[in-house]
């Protein structure tokens, strides 16, 4: 276990223990990177906003919802900001179909929209291992990872979109995260 | 049993993302109810696919957030009480006399016939509004008219505590200028936001619906006449608006 996810086990037992520096410091580290992914999926920073602020009023509601028998807290965040940006999206897309409203949306962000994010450096380093992890994956099976993940669509719709079988896409997202987890994890025993 | 896993797999990789439905997603959860507690195999899968499922996030680039969003989770955190949300009977009693005739009147569906799901929708909404209202803590708050806004254009916004939905409604909205569209904003702490366009029907009659909005988050909402197709970034001062404290 890396020192920095130590330092999380840590910060989450004091929040557990209603710790609000611990929280903030927790914020600190995780504010941006959460941040950073919610806009990615939401594409608008009012909804991002809000999918950060619930993320983090969970965390400091129910810190029991982390199982740190279970992987790390960054892993458990992250996962839980992304689950509610997706969340986000699927229900503005509803209201947006219900009141006709779609041309008049915030303007999406592209990759890389700010500068000024000071971060710790460990998760600098991990980020580099995820995006040189995604860059090794044949471009079909990155495209219906990302669709899915950052586009927030069903697998029905990709297939859709891409006009290829269900299946097709279900055998290519497998695949395209069975070789993310070996070269993140040779990353994490190296 | 291995062709069984390799399926269960595609599923659990699925279920991770966030990318099932259908009949794929009622699958994956009777998987994670009966096989996947007992079975260690799908066990440790799903908890690597779980933990690969939040590293994804760095994929995207880090960006700070509003300097002004962690002091709004202090408050939240502290629960403080909203300031100057004291319920306004009279903006509840003539909205709920307004929607009432509405929907007893079939008032909703007057001029849409030939669009009779935004009908049903709009009626849906619109009991929903009256559902709201019943319920403890509901604060219907009647915006203001600004400017050379007609008077007698009415707009109140229904929210409740610990209720994620937001409605706003009218009974006689006003056209915009042409070329123009109203847009609603959510104001918090002297920042507005960009929720999206007020559609108005033909009719006048507006009945809108935001979801998962926390109520608790915002001390202040503006509508605003901005030019149609566009993207403020600020409400415009100029034009119809109405504008209320929250």
């Amino acid at each position: 276990m890396r020192e920095e996810d130590s330092q999380d086990l840590e910060l989450h037992r004091r929040v557990s223990a209603r710790d609000r520096a611990a929280f903030d410091e927790l914020y600190r580290r995780y504010g941006g990177p959460a941040y950073g992914v919610a806009l990615r999926v939401t594409a608008q920073e009012l909804i991002a906003q809000e999918v950060v602020q619930e993320a983090f009023l969970a965390l400091w509601r129910a810190p029991e919802a982390f199982d740190r028998t279970r992987g790390a807290f960054r892993s458990f965040f992250l996962a839980l900001v992304h689950h509610r940006a997706v969340d986000a999206v699927r229900r503005e897309q509803r209201l947006r179909q219900r009141t006709e409203r779609a041309s008049n949306l915030e303007p999406v962000h592209g990759e890389d929209p700010a500068e000024d994010v000071v971060e710790d450096a460990y998760l600098g380093v991990r980020r580099k291992e995820v995006r040189e992890a995604l860059a090794t994956l044949p471009a079909e099976q990155r495209q219906v990872l990302e669709m899915a993940y950052f586009g927030g669509k069903t697998q029905v719709v990709i297939a859709e979109e891409l006009g290829i079988p269900i299946g097709t896409v279900k055998t290519r997202t497998l695949a395209a995260m069975r070789k993310l987890r070996v070269a993140l994890a040779r990353e994490d025993e190296g | 049993m291995t062709q069984d896993h390799e399926r269960i797999d595609e599923l659990l990789a699925g279920y991770v993302l966030l990318a099932l439905s259908g009949p794929d997603a009622e699958e994956a959860d009777r998987l994670l109810s009966e096989h996947v507690p007992s079975c260690p195999r799908c066990g440790a899968t799903l908890a690597d696919l779980q933990a690969l499922s939040g590293d994804l996030a760095l994929a995207a680039a880090p960006v700070a957030p509003p300097e002004t969003l962690l002091p709004r989770l202090h408050r939240a955190i502290e629960e403080v009480p909203l300031a100057g949300r004291a319920p306004r009977r009279g903006a509840f009693v003539a909205l709920a006399a307004s929607i009432v005739a509405l929907v007893a009147m079939g008032g909703l569906s007057l001029t849409l016939d030939d669009r009779l799901s935004d009908a049903e929708t709009r009626a849906g909404t619109a009991l929903e509004i009256l559902s709201l209202m019943r319920s403890p803590g509901a604060e219907p708050v009647s915006l203001a008219p600004q400017g050379e806004t007609p008077a007698a254009s009415s707009l109140v916004e229904v929210s409740a505590p610990n209720v994620r939905t937001l409605y706003l409604a009218s009974e006689n909205c006003p056209e915009p200028a042409p070329g123009m569209a109203y847009q609603l904003w959510l104001g918090a702490d002297g920042q507005w936001f960009a929720v999206g366009p007020m559609f108005r029907p033909e009719d006048g009659v507006v009945l809108l619906e935001l979801e998962d909005v926390d109520t608790s988050f915002y001390d202040a909402i503006w509508i605003t006449e901005e030019v149609a197709g566009t993207v403020p970034q600020e409400p415009s001062t100029e034009g119809r608006s109405w504008r209320a404290e929250l």
